[in-house]
C-alpha cells in the first residue's frame, strides 16, 4: 500500500497555559510519522482555521485541561462548517470528562482521547479518520 | 477460605495465576530517582567522603541553612497551611474563602482566573468563556475591594498564586484607602519569566518585557512596601511543565541571580530585596530525591547570595520556600490514589523544611477541587503535624548517607545546569527556546521510559483499574459571573473618563521613557483603568500589539513623545 502523509494540525483554544501534553503528543506523532503542524498556544478559533486552510491539514487535534471545552469546540466546529472545512475530522484530549463525550460527538467531534488513552488509539484514529495509512501500515498501530 | 469465587483453583491456569499474581506484586521497577539519578544498592560513610558539618550543612538555622532555616523549625513557627481558592466573581471566590477558613486552613492562597493571569479583561471577545474558570476573574481595584471587603491589607496577609497587575493592584486599593504602604503584608509571585515559559510563546507575555516588569516590581516592591513577600522564583510551574529537581533549582536560581543583577544596576542592593523574597517550589512524587532538592536549593541560595551578591544580612542567605505538593504527580485512573500521593508528597516537603505548604486535593486532574477533596487535603497535613510526627525536630533526614549523598548530587546537576544556561543567557535561552526544548525533551523521554516500562505510574501504565464512573466535579453557579460582566461593562461606561485617560498617557510615557513602569500603573488602576488596559498600554508602549491575540484594538489614543 502506498504510503500517504498524514498532517495533522495541533493546537490549543482560549487561555489555558496546560501544553505538556500536546507538545509531548506533537513529539510522538512525528515518531509515528505523522506530520504535525504545532500551532501552539492561545489561539482563537479563526486563528485555527486560516492555519488548518493555509496548511492543508487532514485532521486537527485540541487539548484542553480547563472546562470550557465545550464552548470552544462547538464554536471552532460552527466555524469550520462556515468555512468549508467542517469535514476535516478532529479530535480532542486532555481532560475530557466522560459526561461531556456524548455532547462532544453529537456536535460532531470524532475522536476523543482523555486520560487514560494510547498512542496506538490516536494513530489508529488519525488513519481511519483520514483514510491515509502510516509508514508502517496498520502495524504502526499495532 | 472464600468458596464463593467464580472459578476453583484448579479451573484456573498457570497463566492466569501468574497474572494475577504480577497484578498483585509489589517489585522494584527502577533504580532511578524520579528525576533521573542513578542510585547504589546502598550508602555509607564513602559517599559522603569530604563533607564537612559547619561548612555544608550547619545546625538549622545557620549558614548555609542546609539543614533548615530556622534553628527550632517547626517548634518555633509552625508552617502555614495552605489551600487555593479563587472561582468565578469575587463574590463567588469569597463565599469559597469563608468556607476554607472553617475548615481549618491558617492561610488562603487566592488564584486567579487564567485571563486574569495573563492581564486580559473577562469581556475580551475571543477568550470571555474562560473569565471565572480555573481561578477569580479579578480585572479592577473596584473588584479587588468586593473580593476584601471588611479585609485590612495592613492586618491580614493574602497570599496571591499569580504574578501579572495583582500587585500593582493590590497597592491600588491600599493607597485608595489611604493605609500605610509600608505596613502592607501579604505576597505573589512576580515572576515573569516563569509566566513566559509557562504560557510557551513569546507574544504573550515577551521575556524581555516580562522581565523588566519582575525587576520594576520588586524594586518598587523593596522601597515601598518591605513587609510585602516575593514569591520569586516561582519555580512550581517550571518544574511542573517538565524539568527535574536539578532543573528546578537551576532554572529558579538563574531567574533570581538575573533578576538581582538588573536590580544592583538600579541601586537596589541584595540586603534590600533578598529578606522580601521565598522561593515557591513543588513537591514531586520521588520522597527522598525532594527532601535532597529542598536541602540542596537552600545550600545554593545561602551561597549564592553571600559569595556572589555579597550579602552580609542572614535573611537574605536563609532561604523561606513556600510548597504546593506536585499536581503533575497527580493522575486521572484511580483518583483516590493521589491522596497516597499527595500524603508523600506533603511529608518529604515537611522533612525538607518548607514554610507554608499546599496539599494538592486529590481530583486535581479531574476539576478544580472540590469541597470534599479540599478538606481531605487539609486534614492530611493535620495527620501528619499531629499524628505522624513530622513537625518534631529540625531535617531528621539530616546526616543519612543516602540522602546527603543525594543531596551533593541533586546540587551538583543544578549547578552544572545553572551554568550552562548562564553560558547562553538567560534571556536568550528563553527568547530562542533552548529552555522550553529542554522541557519537551524531559517530557518526551519520560513518556518513552512509561511506554518502556521503566517508569512505572500505577493506574496509568500498569495496574490499570476497571473502567469506573467519572467522579463529581465541581461547579458553581454562573450568576455571579453574569452580574460580574455586567459591573465590569457598566464601570467601564461610568468611570472619570479625563482622568482615565490622563493616567493612561502618564503610564504610556512612563514605559516608553524606561523608568519604571509600577507607579503609573498603579495610578491608572486607582482612576479605574483595567488589567487589560494597563497591560495594554504597557504593551503598546514597548512596541508590542495592545492584545496579543490581536483581536482588540485599543480604545486609547496615545501620546506622541
Amino acid at each position: 500500500m502506498p504510503q500517504q502523509k498524514i498532517r495533522c494540525l495541533l493546537a490549543m483554544l482560549g487561555t489555558d497555559v496546560h501544553n505538556k501534553g500536546i507538545r509531548t503528543l506533537a513529539q510522538l506523532l512525528r515518531d509515528r510519522g505523522v506530520e504535525v503542524i504545532y500551532l501552539g498556544e492561545h489561539n482563537t478559533a479563526g486563528g485555527v482555521i486560516n492555519a488548518l486552510i493555509a496548511e492543508d491539514a487532514d485532521v486537527v487535534g485540541l487539548s484542553y485541561s480547563t472546562a470550557t471545552y465545550l464552548h470552544y469546540t462547538r464554536d471552532l466546529l460552527d466555524k469550520m462548517r462556515t468555512a468549508g472545512v467542517g469535514d476535516v475530522p478532529l479530535m480532542l484530549g486532555g481532560l475530557i470528562h466522560a459526561d461531556d463525550e456524548p455532547a462532544l460527538r453529537e456536535m460532531g467531534v470524532r475522536g476523543i482521547f482523555g486520560p487514560g488513552s494510547t498512542m496506538d488509539q490516536i494513530v489508529e484514529f488519525l488513519q481511519t479518520a483520514t483514510g491515509k495509512t502510516l509508514p508502517g501500515g496498520a502495524a504502526a498501530g499495532a | 477460605m472464600d468458596s464463593s469465587g467464580p472459578k476453583s483453583n484448579s479451573d484456573r491456569s498457570a497463566a492466569d495465576i501468574a497474572a494475577q499474581l504480577e497484578d498483585v506484586s509489589v517489585k522494584l521497577s527502577r533504580t532511578a530517582t524520579w528525576s533521573g539519578i542513578e542510585t547504589q544498592n546502598a550508602y555509607g560513610p564513602a559517599d559522603v567522603e569530604g563533607m564537612d558539618y559547619a561548612r555544608d550543612l550547619g545546625d538549622p538555622g545557620e549558614y548555609p541553612y542546609t539543614r533548615g532555616a530556622f534553628p527550632e523549625m517547626y517548634r518555633s513557627r509552625m508552617w502555614t497551611l495552605r489551600n487555593i481558592v479563587g472561582y468565578g466573581a469575587p463574590e463567588d471566590t469569597r463565599e469559597g474563602i469563608e468556607k476554607a477558613l472553617k475548615l481549618g486552613t491558617a492561610g488562603v492562597n487566592i488564584v486567579l482566573d487564567t485571563l486574569s493571569q495573563e492581564a486580559v479583561d473577562p469581556d475580551h471577545p475571543a477568550f470571555s468563556p474562560d473569565a471565572g474558570q480555573e481561578g477569580c476573574s479579578l480585572p479592577t481595584v473596584r473588584d479587588l475591594e468586593v473580593l476584601l471587603a471588611g479585609i485590612d491589607v495592613t492586618r491580614t496577609g493574602v497570599a496571591w498564586h499569580t504574578t501579572m497587575m495583582i500587585y500593582p493592584l493590590v497597592v491600588a486599593m491600599a493607597k485608595k484607602q489611604g493605609k500605610d504602604l509600608s505596613q502592607l503584608i501579604g505576597s505573589h509571585m512576580p515572576d515573569h519569566l516563569q509566566l513566559r515559559l509557562s504560557v510557551g510563546n513569546e507574544s504573550t507575555v515577551p521575556t524581555a518585557l516580562g522581565h523588566r516588569t519582575t525587576v520594576d516590581c520588586l524594586e518598587y516592591s523593596s522601597k515601598n512596601t518591605p513587609r510585602w513577600s516575593l514569591g520569586c522564583p516561582q519555580a512550581y510551574n517550571l518544574r511542573e511543565r517538565g524539568v527535574p529537581a536539578s532543573g528546578e533549582i537551576a532554572l529558579g536560581m538563574a531567574i533570581v541571580k538575573l533578576t538581582l543583577r538588573d536590580l544592583a544596576a538600579r541601586g537596589v542592593g541584595v540586603d534590600q530585596v533578598a529578606p522580601s523574597m521565598a522561593w515557591v517550589s513543588g513537591a514531586d512524587i520521588d520522597f527522598f530525591e525532594e527532601v535532597a532538592k529542598f536541602r540542596a536549593l537552600r545550600r545554593i541560595w545561602a551561597r549564592t547570595m553571600k559569595e556572589q551578591f555579597g550579602s552580609q544580612d542572614a535573611r537574605s542567605q536563609r532561604l523561606r520556600i513556600a510548597c504546593h505538593t506536585s499536581g503533575r504527580a497527580l493522575v486521572y485512573p484511580q483518583p483516590l490514589n493521589n491522596l497516597a500521593r499527595a500524603t508523600v508528597q506533603t511529608l518529604a516537603a515537611l522533612l525538607g523544611g518548607v514554610q507554608s505548604l499546599e496539599t494538592c486535593t486529590w481530583d486535581e486532574p479531574i476539576c478544580i477541587p472540590t469541597e470534599d477533596a479540599r478538606e481531605l487535603a487539609t486534614r492530611t497535613q493535620q495527620i501528619l503535624a499531629n499524628e505522624v510526627g513530622a513537625a518534631r525536630t529540625a531535617d531528621p533526614l539530616g546526616g543519612s548517607w543516602y540522602v546527603e549523598s543525594l543531596t551533593n548530587q541533586v546540587e551538583a546537576d543544578a549547578l552544572g545546569l545553572l551554568e550552562k544556561i548562564e553560558g547562553i543567557g538567560l534571556i536568550k535561552a528563553i527568547e530562542d527556546g533552548t529552555i522550553e526544548g529542554l522541557m519537551d525533551d524531559y517530557n518526551y523521554q519520560f513518556k518513552k521510559e512509561m511506554d518502556r516500562g521503566e517508569r512505572i505510574v500505577v493506574g496509568v501504565n500498569k495496574f490499570i483499574p476497571k473502567p469506573e464512573p467519572a467522579p463529581k466535579r465541581f461547579s458553581f453557579d454562573p450568576k455571579g459571573m453574569l452580574a460580574h460582566l455586567e459591573r465590569f461593562r457598566a464601570l467601564k461606561v461610568g468611570r472619570d473618563q479625563t482622568l482615565l485617560k490622563e493616567k493612561i498617557a502618564q503610564l504610556y510615557r512612563a514605559v516608553r521613557s524606561g523608568e519604571n513602569a509600577h507607579p503609573a500603573m498603579i495610578e491608572a488602576l486607582i482612576a479605574d483603568a483595567s488589567i487589560g488596559e494597563v497591560w495594554g498600554t504597557v504593551r503598546v508602549a514597548s512596541g508590542l500589539a495592545y492584545d496579543p491575540f490581536r483581536v482588540v484594538e485599543s480604545p486609547f489614543t496615545y501620546p506622541t513623545i
